[in-house]
């Protein structure tokens, strides 16, 4: 196993905009290990989701060097980019992003589909998933007639079904009710503790911060403080 | 998932598919309508007179000279000649022909005119003389018929007698009356007013030839289009009786005719293009308006790994599907309405009334001819039109950035 799930030097963004460029990120040195549940917290436009951007290589960084699995990522090309993307890492985004033509099925075994898995493996691992956290019976329906909290289940389901070593959340609580986020925490947790997979969470969502392993907080894209939880694993 | 997502917005794939079936079936009827009105000009060009295939002496063309009969001046066995071309599949009728030149005359009127042996009874399947007799009929032996235009101007009817006057194959000038046995109408200027047909054997008597001596074999097909390798074949068939003959489809002796068909199907590609060029604008304008509101899709498939690649050939695949929608469609319209002009084709005399044009009579209606080409011309064209328009909705898929869309900026 590598030592580290994500590691980042001197991690820049800087957008070009007038009349001067804006740095989302300034020098950001992070190291996530294997089997961290970290959370990133800060105010609006402190660079949360631009980090994560950043880890999940679906933006390049203007300086500075990320790597996921002891693999530098930040200047592979796009389809070597892709294939990161594919096998090692998975998304959790804020509005759920399913994709509406599919069923939740289908939805959650997306990246399984990508990565070339059998569709009898495939139907099995998701319907296993789909079990212990709680979204039998709904495999054949389509995302509209999901609830919300439906809907960032299945996603997160696709986030991890692709085994990946890293999963990024942005804001994945920011449109639940109360208890749809815990239940959605729990499962994240689960899957976290069960099968050691490494998450890293954007938000400004207080429950998600109190489950954190390491809450590192951002401020106009800095890293400001990181404090390590009691009862890190 | 491409199937799925054509049917997300059932209108507008509705609209846009049916343009394109609109294309297919436009393209098919344009271009069936080119054939039907060439075909038309062919059969007519060939069917009046000429006939589809023709075989002569070799040296016999272009001087068109007495003397160059089939076999030289022996001859050959004709009976073996039309019976050897008749065997020919794809063959429809054959037709021994002596030609000419000479004057006719009636009273004080005298005419040049192209004197043309035929065989009554053969003729008919190969020409349309016998069926335009506006008076009398084909001539026997001893008798002529002359077209309507020659009859008025040296004033003669049937049942009159005409004097004609040749040069004869050994020398001699051939000087005889004849019987007016009819009087034709082809509506075609020089048949009409410079023809003068006769028995084949008395033709041959009065030029002192053998019987074994003609000039021309006429032959008519099934099939006008099959006209080329009928040839071939009777050219083979007919070559072991004499080792001068030419044997020839229209596309050789109506060159012109030839050229002008040819020409109208190269245009008949051209019209291709030119519908589904234009419906490429409209289809491709739908699909990036398409694409472009699902660009939030894109950059979530392309976060979960979906290469560029991949998510440009879903938009193609797309594009691809959106044709054979309208290709189904298309087809499922074009076919029975193909079928129902060939069997009823448009009157249009209420606009135009019979022409000619290059010895062809045209008759005013619209009429369809297909093949399996045009058809499958068309549909590869329809589905082209489909993948190309998603060529640009594919490629700005591909390359747009996953986190810059994700974030609305």
């Amino acid at each position: 196993m590598n030592e580290h799930a994500v590691r980042t030097e001197d991690l820049w963004k800087i957008y070009p905009q007038e009349p001067r460029p804006v740095e989302a990120v300034r020098g950001v040195d992070l190291v996530v290990a294997p089997g961290e549940f970290v959370v990133m917290a800060g105010p609006s436009g402190s660079g949360k989701t631009t980090v994560l951007n950043l880890l999940g290589g679906l933006t390049r960084p203007s300086r500075g060097k990320v790597w996921i699995e002891g693999r530098e990522i930040s200047a592979l090309p796009d389809k070597a980019l892709a294939q990161v993307r594919l096998s090692r890492i998975g998304f959790v985004f804020q509005s759920y992003n399913l994709l509406p033509v599919l069923t939740a099925l289908e939805n959650a075994e997306f990246t399984l589909l990508l990565q070339g898995v059998p569709v009898t493996e495939r139907r099995r691992r998701v319907r296993r998933l789909f079990r212990e956290i709680g979204l039998e019976g709904l495999e054949d329906r389509r995302p509209p007639r999901l609830s919300g909290g439906e809907q960032q289940r299945v996603a997160v389901a696709r986030a991890v079904l692709g085994e990946p070593a890293l999963v990024l959340a942005d804001e994945p609580t920011a449109n639940l009710d109360s208890a749809t986020a815990d239940a959605l925490l729990d499962v994240m947790e689960q899957l976290n503790r069960d099968n050691g997979t490494t998450f890293v969470f954007s938000t400004h969502d207080p429950r998600v911060m109190e489950r954190a392993s390491r809450l590192v907080r951002l401020v106009d894209g800095r890293v400001a403080e990181e404090t390590v939880s009691g009862d890190a694993g | 998932m491409a199937w799925r997502n054509l049917w997300r917005n059932r209108r507008r794939t509705f609209l846009t598919a049916s343009a394109l079936s609109f294309g297919f079936v436009a393209a098919v009827l344009m271009m069936g309508f080119m054939n039907g009105m060439m075909e038309e000009m062919v059969s007519n060009g060939t069917e009046v007179v000429t006939g589809q295939i023709q075989i002569h002496a070799e040296a016999y063309r272009p001087e068109r000279s007495i003397h160059d009969t089939m076999g030289g001046r022996e001859g050959l066995d004709v009976g073996a000649l039309v019976a050897a071309a008749e065997a020919q599949n794809g063959v429809a009728g054959v037709a021994p022909r002596l030609y000419g030149g000479g004057l006719v005359s009636s009273g004080d009127e005298t005419v040049g005119a192209v004197l043309m042996g035929v065989d009554p009874e053969r003729e008919p399947r190969v020409s349309r003389f016998a069926s335009v007799f506006v008076e009398g009929g084909m001539p026997g032996p001893g008798e002529v018929a002359v077209g309507a235009a020659l009859a008025d101007k040296i004033g003669i009817a049937v049942g009159d007698e005409a004097v004609l006057v040749a040069p004869a194959a050994d020398g001699s000038t051939g000087n005889d009356l004849f019987g007016v046995s009819g009087i034709y109408r082809l509506d075609l200027g020089g048949f009409d007013d410079s023809y003068a047909l006769l028995e084949l054997g008395t033709l041959q008597d009065f030029l002192a030839m053998d019987r074994g001596r003609i000039h021309e074999v006429a032959i008519s097909v099934d099939r006008v289009r099959d006209a080329d390798p009928v040839a071939e074949r009777v050219a083979v068939a007919v070559a072991g009786l004499s080792p001068d003959l030419a044997t020839e489809p229209w596309s050789v002796f109506l060159g012109q005719l030839y050229f002008v068909v040819s020409l109208a199907s190269a245009m008949n590609s051209v019209v291709a293009f030119m519908i589904f060029g234009m419906a490429i604008f409209g289809v491709a304008n739908t699909m990036l308006l398409a694409t472009f509101e699902r660009r939030r899709e894109f950059a979530v498939a392309r976060a979960l790994g979906t290469s560029g690649v991949a998510l440009g050939r879903i938009v193609v695949y797309e594009g691809l599907l959106l044709g054979v929608v309208a290709l189904a469609a298309g087809a499922a319209l074009a076919f029975p309405l193909l079928a129902h002009i060939r069997a009823n084709p448009i009157d249009l005399s209420a606009f135009v009334g019979t022409y000619s044009f290059m010895g062809s009579a045209i008759r005013p209606q619209l009429t369809v001819e297909y093949s399996f080409q045009e058809p499958l011309v068309s549909a590869v064209a329809l589905l082209g039109t489909g993948i190309v328009s998603a060529l640009l909705p594919a490629w700005r898929a591909a390359r747009l950035p996953p986190a810059d869309v994700l974030a609305d900026r």
